[in-house]
């Protein structure tokens, strides 16, 4: 079709006389706030003068997260899309416009991923996790570094001397803040003391070890053998391939090494790999300590299909009452008990601190539910406030009292009367000491932790399904992991 | 320009634009070192992405599973569809309802399959998993936590899901099989055998390579059904080349190999079926 001269210049006229309209509209449609006249005394001139400020242009924000409907109900509404009373009144209060994106965890991380490297903005808060988004994204300075927003943008909401250090720990990188924790989770045994009781098992204590448990679950697994339950294991942990295992894997690393024995010298920040040209040592005695400690317990002592297995399955077995130890990830003992029909499980679970491991730490595990502030966000100082009330104390009680888990960030809340009246202090005050005891930094703190997550739990899941030896699995693991930290520059 | 040309133009356009588009640049960014995360941005890398991959034990793995299951999965879906097309051929009673209800499998997207299956076949919670396998001595084996059994279970539930496809092709090519051939052949008392042999079979010559083709690109390409039921585990047992690529793009968010995944998975599918579409151009 052929367009004359004419006809195209008729409709650039039109385009330039339409914006040039639009704008003439805005800028009259402007509200101006109310003005007054004063006089002032000894000298007669007029002063014009507001008698309130000009009202804030409210700033949009717009959050990505995953677990709709389960994070923050109170703020959007049971299925996440609802505009709730309290938070109208937070954006009146903080003239913010708050959007709410929701997707599944895979979705937002790819979401998030492109947003960030594309430097578009279009979110202004972002999911991260601290078992891999915190690093990528922190080092690639795609995230806002937090530590300076507090004095220089005080607010009201998060108490950073209220937050339990280890889950802002695990938010820094060599020391720098970038995201703030929402529900979070360290390391802890969940069991039936009644499974225990039966088996005459030695019930979990204080400074237990891992043989102390391994010689309870030994005797619960043969108990149960014995008792005709074929659907009941003494152990349930997850071992599915990619990264689901490799936050507990890690711990047990961390238990029977003593220290993050995935490089030469427990380095575990890339300055220091790189200074120290410290090698990946996953075919070293004390990696392989810990890795097949997990991997047999989970043979033996755990269902047939926990190579496939997820925090999901770990969670559904244990409510369903046929599991007697579930660990070390304890949030998904708490999950199950808020699920669980059966009356046992209800009655006779119980919380104790993991065992000790030969290397004189405990077992480890954590993992907290991060937000953080977009570097391209063009709103950064809204984005923070609305940031720290979605992880601040009222999101966390909320969270408390919805879920009734004490997997929660702040002392205060742990402390409070519902999850106390629930537990008791005596639980409470474990659950305190987890955090507090076992450092949130257990694996190495790089870039390219995610692909060493996956690599590692991969391996695993192939190790319990019975299709690799330990052995074969840490020689590849071995070679994958030079290469690939070769590839990255780290021992030029 | 020819009039019939002219009146093509649009259709080739939007072609070019959604398909042509895509894949040569797939082709470029293979030969990028992209690492999406990394703020340096991408640098030309040449041949490094296949090098790395082809020398890569997960590329190995992946293929070979690939291969396996879908061989598998074409072969005995195939096997099945004609079987039941033969059958519901026949006058049966209740024919239209067992076939609607053959191909209801079709009708439903893979993740309910997917998902349908894992559970049934959970060796904690599944009908057949946990309680028929407890019931004859088996309950010790996961169907879905052992790597040979694992596999094959993705592959009976992708034959579920697919085996409707080569049925519809089947059965629609033996009606158009004119019945004075039969009539013939059982007036000089053919056997069934010898029917099948010497007037189906040719027949359906055609519609089998249809069927071939359809179910290899799509056996190859699969990737909801694993995912949702094993995620490509226990380990690697059930990880194809589709799941690495998926894994290697967006999780990895190595676009550069992802992309040279992707180029390779499309030259094994044009290198199986482009024998089999110039069979059916003869």
């Amino acid at each position: 079709m052929k367009l004359s001269r004419r006809a195209l210049l008729g409709a650039l006229g039109g385009l330039i006389g339409g914006v040039a309209v639009g704008a003439a509209v805005g800028w009259t449609a402007k509200p101006e706030a109310p003005a007054r006249t004063v006089t002032v005394t000894g000298a007669e001139r007029t002063v014009t003068q507001y008698v309130t400020a000009p009202p804030r242009e409210k700033a949009a924000i717009t959050i990505i997260a995953f677990a709709q409907g389960f994070a923050w109900p109170e703020l959007f509404g049971s299925d996440g899309t609802i505009e709730t009373d309290l938070l109208k009144k937070f954006e009146e209060r903080e003239a913010v416009d708050i959007a709410i994106e929701w997707g599944d965890e895979w979705a937002v991380r790819e979401k998030v991923a492109s947003d960030v490297t594309a430097r578009v903005g279009k979110y202004d808060i972002v999911l991260v996790g601290s078992d891999g988004a915190v690093q990528a994204y922190g080092y690639a300075g795609y995230l806002e570094p937090l530590d300076e927003y507090f004095t220089k943008y005080p607010q009201e909401y998060f108490d950073q001397n209220d937050v339990y250090k280890s889950f802002l720990d695990a938010n820094r990188i060599e020391g720098t803040l970038y995201a703030l924790p929402y529900y979070s989770f360290g390391p802890g045994v969940i069991y039936r003391r009644d499974l225990f009781e039966r088996y005459d098992a030695e019930l979990p204590k204080d400074n237990w070890s891992t043989d102390d448990l391994e010689v309870a679950l030994e005797k619960i697994s043969e108990g149960l053998k014995r008792d005709g339950l074929t659907d009941t294991y003494a152990l349930t942990m997850r071992a599915g391939p990619g990264e689901e295992p490799t936050l507990d894997l890690a711990g047990f690393i961390y238990a029977y090494a003593g220290y993050p024995a995935w490089f030469e010298g427990g380095a575990i920040w890339p300055s220091e790999i790189k200074q120290n040209k410290a090698k990946p040592i996953l075919d070293s005695s004390d990696f392989e300590a810990g890795f097949r400690a997990f991997t047999d317990w989970v043979k033996r002592f755990g269902p047939p299909g926990a190579s496939t297995h997820t925090w999901v399955d770990m969670m559904n077995l244990y409510a369903q009452g046929k599991a007697a130890v579930l660990m070390p990830s304890a949030i998904n003992g708490y999950a199950a008990l808020g699920i669980t029909q059966d009356e046992n499980v209800k009655r006779y679970t119980k919380f104790m601190l993991t065992p000790f491991g030969p290397g004189r730490k405990r077992i480890n595990s954590y993992w907290t539910f991060s937000l953080g502030i977009n570097k391209f966000s063009k709103n950064k100082e809204a984005a923070w406030r609305v940031l720290t009330y979605l992880t601040g104390r009222d999101s966390m009680e909320a969270f408390a009292e919805r879920t009734m888990w004490p997997n929660v960030t702040m002392r205060s809340v742990l402390y409070s009367y519902p999850l106390i009246k629930k537990y008791g202090i005596e639980e409470i005050e474990l659950n305190e000491r987890s955090v507090v005891e076992n450092p949130a930094i257990y694996f190495p703190y790089i870039s390219e932790l995610d692909l060493f997550m996956d690599k590692v739990g991969t391996m695993a899941s192939d190790v319990v399904a019975g299709s690799k030896t330990v052995e074969n699995a840490l020689s590849e693991l071995q070679k994958w992991a030079t290469d690939l930290m070769s590839s990255r520059g780290y021992y030029t | 320009m020819r009039e019939e040309y002219r009146l093509l133009l649009p259709a080739v356009a939007v072609l070019a634009l959604l398909v042509a588009v895509p894949t040569f640049y797939l082709f470029y960014t293979s030969f990028l070192n992209w690492f999406l995360r990394d703020p340096e941005g991408p640098t030309f890398g040449g041949l490094n992405n296949y090098i790395r991959l082809i020398q890569s034990g997960d590329f190995r793995i992946s293929l070979v599973v690939t291969l396996i299951f879908s061989a598998a999965s074409v072969s005995i879906s195939l096997l099945i569809g004609l079987g039941l097309a033969l059958l519901f051929s026949e006058k049966l009673r209740g024919r239209n309802i067992m076939r609607t209800l053959l191909v209801m499998p079709i009708v439903l997207p893979p993740v309910v399959v997917g998902f349908t299956w894992k559970f049934i076949l959970s060796s904690e919670v599944g009908i057949i998993g946990a309680y028929f396998m407890r019931l004859i001595g088996l309950g010790d084996i996961s169907l879905l936590g052992d790597p040979t059994l694992a596999l094959a279970s993705v592959i009976m539930a992708d034959i579920w899901g697919k085996m409707p496809l080569p049925f519809l092709i089947f059965l629609a090519g033996i009606a158009a099989i004119p019945p004075i051939y039969y009539e013939s052949a059982m007036i000089d008392g053919a056997s069934r055998w010898h029917t099948f042999k010497s007037i189906t079979l040719p027949h359906l010559h055609k519609p089998l390579i249809v069927a071939l083709i359809l179910r290899t690109i799509d056996a190859f390409n699969s990737f909801d059904v694993i995912f949702v039921m094993t995620k490509g585990g226990p380990g690697m047992a059930t990880h194809t080349l589709p799941m690495l690529g998926w894994k290697v793009g967006f999780y990895y968010f190595d676009i550069g190999m992802a992309s040279a995944i992707g180029v390779l998975l499309l030259l094994l599918v044009i290198a199986v079926s482009m024998p089999l579409v110039r069979r059916i151009s003869r």
